[in-house]
């Protein structure tokens, strides 16, 4: 009877049938999904979307990975380990005189969609756009004392600027604010390009599709001037968790992406089969800072201790996983301005930090670090913790989500700036020192400087550095500046991390010497 | 009836109002200055200055609320500061992608838990009907972060057979099918198994009825009186559940669209947050909760023909 009414319910499989199935089964494992995948279609992660397609609203390497793809400049970043440039539209490019540069374009070098040749028009219009002010341009500051663009031919001009700016070469020009745009094709769209396609593009892909929230579709450009794109089709595919891009890369979904620090070790003891990594030192730059303002920190024999109580290389060891060096400040090795050493060693000095505070009459000290909610910076906080206590220091952590995190600092955003103890904050950092100084000057206090660090001599430096043509001068004095924070008591340097990217073996990535992604240069194995 | 769905509607024209008007002032007085996140580091002050005065945040709050209930009676959800484009461009770019993963995990989650409950009280008592209890109770017990990693896993990385991430091409209904599977079955397995005790129980109930007994007294076949007469009544709680169930659903969406990488009001809704994109997160929030208390209400309406006492207030 029960076996009567199971039978009802269940199928009833021919033994034929059951043959059918299982062959059917074995046959949809035999045929993953990757093996369908096009070798001419590039799929890389992206963990945001970028913004839009216009420079003025760029604010960041997202939106460059895009333009890269779909726009040129005078000048780009070479790939490879070194920081260089090599001239992209532009023939020529000669620093004429301190404050300007002659440019001269290579000619025939087309716009998409018949908005015909690049001119030094277009180049002017690029420029000079982000110095309107209603043009609200995001990347302003990039561009430093520029002025303006004088076109001198179709295909000449002159980039003038108010005063020498040093970081013309390394940051302005081969960055984001460099990024050449249509004239003729923006001012038709209005001034500004809000729409789901760029009107005209000029670089190695077009966008095809913006399926918003996951994907750009970019196709090669059939109407660019250089060599064929080595990709038919690339797809910028947003997976905001790097566990997820790991899997997704795993599972065949993406040739390319970013990986955590953590996943290096396992990576590096287990290759992954037709996978390959890198891995590179970053230029971001980590750092505890500490509220100089703050009352508790008017005696800077306090501050030293909480700097000595600091271990690095443990931190390093439990929340970059062993995988990034101890950073000597705020700029990278390979950058002009980075010093070989601290003034402090990385390893904490336990006894005299106590020392210190006994000499500033402390006992046990109670402090408050604030953290965003990542694990990098919530286990470094865990790691101090457990260390300060050892030098007298009890820490109290609290953690944020990012919009509150961030405006902890500001001062526009309420007085939480006011009593700030201790944070850990990571910056992000372009191959110019001047981009990593410019938010611990004075101005910036109620800002970004959220050390409220204020030092009229460093101050005078960054503006000194900032028309510097010695590199040699430049590098000594970035150098001296980052003594000045270090001796303040208010900053202990972490680490630049890393950037760790894993690829399918059937691509050859082109990356800056930081890691990131330069997709136009990306060909096939 | 008509009089009962009247003020059902205005009922839940009254909580979306007030849903959304608390989380208005609830978003605006978080700590976070939206300018600094939207705007990057690079953005000089006074361009933060005009941005906070575009967005309005500088008037008081109750005045920010009505001119938001202004724009949209207008039919302007606003502008997505991001990208420069539409709020109601970004919204419902992005619905039709959650409004298919729900309502595919709702479809197959109760093609399956209406089965699976059926022949457990069918074969009630029997070894059959406990690994059909277990299972049920296990399907609702497994969190579904953790199905959706492990069948990430198990489908995606080991056998490749289902897409990881995405939603899909466009215009393809069967990749778009196709990259649904994961996260459907992993946001609709625990409804698997709520469905399945549910029917299973209410079947219970109505194997036990008049109507039944007289059926098998006629001598209807046994699979007509249980899948044709007693399993009609016994699916009615299920679907009142399932209608209630969708917030329950959208919730796991926003959970399943991360992992997944699908485009959707959940991913778009936990982006705009952290990035205090305002317009977007209230134009998003306000079509999910729309959604929500219309599924609700069509459940209460449906409810309310089916049972007359129901239109008691």
């Amino acid at each position: 009877m029960s076996n009567q009414k199971t039978f009802s319910f269940v199928p009833d499989p021919t033994r034929r049938q059951v043959f059918a199935g299982a062959a059917a089964l074995s046959a949809a494992a035999m045929f993953p999904i990757a093996a369908w995948a096009d070798g001419s279609r590039l799929n890389v992660r992206t963990y945001l979307e970028p913004d839009d397609y216009d420079p003025l609203d760029a604010s960041g390497f997202l939106e460059e990975l895009l333009y890269g793809c779909i726009y040129r400049k005078l000048i780009q970043y070479v790939p490879g380990q070194e920081w260089d440039w090599q001239l992209d539209l532009a023939e020529s490019m000669t620093q004429s005189s301190p404050t300007t540069i002659t440019f001269t374009l290579k000619e025939g070098q087309m716009w998409s969609d018949g908005f015909g040749e690049i001119t030094a028009e277009d180049v002017k219009f690029s420029m000079d756009r982000h110095m309107v002010e209603a043009n609200n341009s995001r990347i302003k500051p990039d561009l430093g004392p520029f002025s303006h663009v004088e076109v001198t031919g179709r295909y000449a001009g002159i980039i003038h600027m108010d005063r020498p700016f040093a970081p013309i070469w390394t940051i302005a020009l081969p960055y984001l604010a460099g990024t050449v745009i249509c004239k003729a094709a923006v001012e038709a769209a209005g001034g500004k390009i809000t729409t789901a396609v760029p009107p005209a593009v000029c670089g190695p892909y077009r966008v095809v599709e913006h399926r918003l929230g996951e994907r750009w579709v970019l196709e090669r450009n059939p109407d660019f001037s250089g060599a064929p794109a080595a990709f038919e089709r690339v797809d910028l595919i947003v997976v905001v968790d790097e566990s997820a891009a790991e899997i997704a890369k795993d599972a065949g979904d993406v040739d390319f992406t970013s990986i955590g620090a953590g996943s290096v070790q396992r990576l590096r003891d287990n290759p992954p089969i037709g996978a390959q990594m890198n891995v590179h030192p970053a230029l971001f730059y980590h750092w505890v800072g500490l509220n100089i303002q703050n009352p508790k920190f008017e005696d800077i024999r306090v501050r030293q201790a909480i700097m000595y109580a600091i271990d690095v290389p443990s931190i390093l060891q439990a929340a970059f996983f062993d995988v990034a060096e101890a950073s000597t400040g705020i700029i990278a090795p390979g950058l002009i301005g980075h010093r070989p050493a601290t003034l402090i060693p990385p390893q904490a000095d336990f006894a005299r930090a106590r020392a210190l505070l006994d000499a500033a009459g402390i006992d046990r000290l109670a402090l408050n670090v604030d953290v965003l909610n990542n694990v990098t910076h919530t286990t470094t906080a865990q790691v101090m913790q457990a260390m300060m206590a050892q030098a007298g220091i009890d820490l109290n952590i609290t953690v944020h989500e990012s919009g509150s995190f961030w405006s902890l600092g500001v001062a526009a955003d309420g007085d939480r700036w006011k009593d700030l103890e201790l944070t850990i904050k990571r910056f992000s950092m372009t191959p110019d020192p001047y981009y990593a100084t410019a938010w611990f000057v004075s101005d910036q206090i109620g800002d970004w400087n959220w050390e409220q660090f204020s030092n009229a001599e460093f101050d005078q430096l960054h503006d000194a550095a900032l028309s510097e043509g010695d590199p040699a001068r430049r590098d000594e004095m970035y150098r001296h500046m980052q003594d000045l924070m270090e001796q303040s008591g208010g900053y202990r340097f972490l680490t630049h991390g890393v950037t760790a990217n894993l690829f399918a073996d059937s691509i050859v990535p082109a990356t800056r010497p930081d890691g990131q992604p330069l997709l136009q240069f990306f060909r096939r194995a | 009836m008509l009089q009962y769905a009247f003020q059902r509607v205005l009922l839940a024209l009254a909580i979306i109002f007030v849903a959304i008007s608390a989380l208005y002032t609830i978003m605006i007085t978080l700590p976070g200055d939206p300018t600094t996140i939207l705007l990057g580091p690079r953005a000089t002050p006074e361009l933060r200055a005009a941005f906070r005065a575009n967005m309005g945040l500088d008037d008081p709050v109750l005045v920010q609320i009505v001119n938001f209930w202004g724009r949209i009676l207008g039919g302007d959800m606003g502008t997505d500061y991001n990208r420069n484009r539409p709020v109601a461009e970004a919204v419902f770019n992005a619905l039709p992608h959650t409004m298919a993963l729900v309502f595919c995990a709702i479809f197959w989650s109760a093609a399956l838990g209406i089965m699976l409950g059926a022949f457990s009280a069918d074969n009630r008592n029997s070894w059959l009907d406990r690994i059909s209890g277990i299972l049920s109770v296990g399907f609702i017990a497994a969190p579904s972060f953790v199905v959706a990693l492990y069948s990430l896993l198990l489908f995606g990385v080991i056998l490749r057979w289902f897409p990881t991430i995405g939603a899909g091409e466009s215009g393809d209904l069967g990749s778009r099918l196709f990259h649904l599977a994961l996260p459907s079955f992993a946001i609709g397995l625990a409804w698997v198994g709520y469905i399945a005790r549910i029917v299973r129980a209410a079947m219970l109930e109505t194997l036990g009825e008049n109507y039944i007994r007289t059926a098998r007294a006629f001598g209807l076949p046994r699979r007509m009186v249980i899948y044709q007469y007693a399993l009609r009544v016994a699916i009615l709680p299920a679907v009142q559940v399932l209608g209630v169930g969708i917030g329950g659903m959208l919730s796991s969406a926003v959970f399943a669209e991360i992992v997944f990488s699908r485009p959707g009001i959940g991913s778009l809704i936990y982006e705009s947050v952290s990035g205090r994109n305002y317009p977007v997160v209230m134009g998003a929030m306000l079509v999910a909760i729309g959604f929500f208390v219309t599924c609700a209400l069509i459940a209460d309406l449906v409810n309310a023909a089916l049972d007359p006492r129901q239109r008691v207030t």
